[in-house]
């Protein structure tokens, strides 16, 4: 069938129309670059928060395990990750944005501050589960060097630790930035928007939807790229 | 005690230099046990300057849990603990971390780390970092710690190294060395923060039987140059040649100690005979 039209030159030629329509007649593209800008701006800085979130708890939690202490700030902790873990990642959107900051106009702090903190709660558990991995004989060694708990931890546990965990957080991210195409809730105009604003313009859904998915696709890939590069370095250099 | 701090070397902690045959660690009345169960039941002993003490006995005899209750890697339950002069444990003030309930949180770090550096520790598994070369092993804790710049401590680390036959390891990691090479440098890690005394947690029990000479002549190169050491080990003729003084634990307790020619020779118990004579071979 398909291979029937491609042979026809109408069908060619509604394709091209489709695709002038779509992005280039009253620079229509625009919408999915700044979309695109939008997206990348939330999901980097929301990666960064998660990352800090996540690190912190994760030793937190690790800690008061393994010593019995910090123990409010554990509980602390526990809530977070329940709440966090045990909601759609729309309605803490929307929370967000129609209570907590029901005052402030700025969508995408709000956006960069809800998948930040969605995205700690992973991280939190990812880290954690790193950190686990590691021989109690690591901390002891350097413990019995003279090294305190948190430079045995910053020297020798968590430099194993993410290394360890370092695709996994890669998929963490990879689900971040897919995530970030529910701003659109809070009618931030982000890539998806794009698509869904270009729609409403032209009553075409094929066209921009399809650009929109392909976008995506290509982000996650140079990504997926980019780290398994850095795996291939860290293997080169130690364990 | 003397006072002469020393402190050119910048490898040398700030702590009083206790001189050849006095008492660098004293040990009354340990006792540690882990829930109900009673690991140490009240160890007293002291460790010269200079000593070489060998810890033997069965497994689960206890002799693992006295060698960390040393550097307060195990909290001991009760019991005191001289180092130098200084208390460092006293009659169960410890947490399980092993610092001291009396003291505010970042006092009690600090002195616990003190004391740690001035201890080297060296484990049956290596306990390598295995994320870091063999310099960078060795380098670590003199240039946290005491701030040596990286200059001096790559120095002092290829002498270390040299001391223990790996000059040539200096830039790989540990996963590619062979455990006895790994135990050689773990003992060159620990040396590297000119420790007063070396404690060794069965450093051959996870080699195989042909690694095991190397590591050990490293042990006696040590004890020739009048280190202090407390040594748990399985091997019986170490004990015999380089020990100073043979400890017998057993069900946590000394049962017996003496100079190995005698210990050896003439062992006053039925249960260290039996001991003895399962372990002859070795």
């Amino acid at each position: 069938m398909l291979a029937i039209l491609a042979q026809s030159p109408a069908f060619w030629s509604a394709l091209t129309d489709k695709f002038y329509l779509n992005f280039v007649k009253n620079d229509r593209w625009r919408y999915l670059v700044d979309g695109l800008g939008i997206t990348l701006e939330v999901a980097l800085c929301a990666v960064i928060l998660g990352a800090a979130i996540g690190f912190v708890v994760a030793v937190i939690r690790t800690t008061h395990d393994k010593h019995g202490r910090l123990r409010l700030l554990n509980l602390l902790c526990r809530v977070y990750l329940t709440v966090i873990r045990g909601t759609p990642m729309t309605v803490q959107l929307l929370i967000a944005y129609f209570v907590i900051f029901a005052s402030s106009k700025n969508g995408t702090m709000v956006a960069i501050l809800a998948f930040g903190f969605n995205s700690g709660a992973y991280v939190a558990e990812i880290i954690r589960a790193g950190i686990t991995s590691i021989d109690d004989g690591q901390m002891e060694a350097a413990r019995s060097l003279g090294l305190s708990y948190v430079q045995g931890l910053r020297a020798v546990v968590l430099p194993q630790a993410i290394r360890n965990v370092l695709p996994a957080l890669g998929n963490e991210f990879i689900v971040l930035l897919k995530d970030t195409s529910i701003a659109s809730f809070i009618a931030l105009r982000d890539l998806s928007k794009g698509g869904e604003i270009i729609r409403s313009q032209t009553y075409d859904a094929f066209m921009p939807f399809l650009m929109v998915a392909a976008i995506y696709l290509v982000l996650v890939m140079i990504f997926t790229r980019l780290l398994s590069r850095l795996e291939r370095h860290l293997h080169r250099t130690g364990a | 005690m003397q006072t002469d701090t020393n402190k050119t070397d910048p490898f040398l902690s700030d702590r009083p230099i206790v001189p050849p045959g006095q008492p660098l660690i004293v040990v009354e009345d340990l006792h540690k046990s882990f829930g109900a169960l009673q690991v140490l039941k009240g160890i007293s002993t002291t460790i010269r300057k200079g000593e070489v003490v060998v810890v033997i006995g069965p497994s689960g005899g206890g002799k693992s849990t006295f060698l960390r209750c040393l550097n307060l890697l195990e909290a001991p339950t009760s019991g005191r603990i001289w180092f130098g002069g200084e208390e460092i444990a006293s009659g169960g003030s410890l947490q399980r971390d092993g610092s001291d309930l009396r003291l505010s949180h970042r006092a009690r770090e600090r002195n616990l780390n003190r004391y740690r550096s001035d201890m080297g520790m060296v484990f049956q598994r290596f306990n390598l970092f295995p994320h870091m070369t063999v310099l960078d092993n060795v380098t670590m804790a003199p240039r946290m710690i005491r701030g040596v710049s990286r200059e001096a401590a790559e120095r002092k680390a290829m002498e270390l190294l040299e001391r223990v036959g790996l000059p040539d390891k200096a830039k790989a990691y540990p996963q590619q060395l062979s455990g006895g090479q790994m135990q050689r440098i773990a003992i060159a890690r620990a040396l590297a923060m000119e420790p007063r005394v070396m404690l060794f947690d069965e450093p051959t029990s996870a080699l195989d039987p042909e690694m095991v000479g190397e590591v050990l002549a490293v042990m006696k190169e040590l004890a020739a140059n009048h280190m202090t050491m407390v040594v748990v080990t399985h091997e019986m003729n170490f004990a015999r040649e380089v020990a100073d003084r043979v400890l017998f634990l057993e069900g946590g307790n000394i049962l017996e100690e003496g100079p190995p020619d005698e210990f050896f020779a003439h062992p006053k118990f039925d249960r260290t005979r039996d001991f003895l004579g399962k372990v002859k071979d070795k």
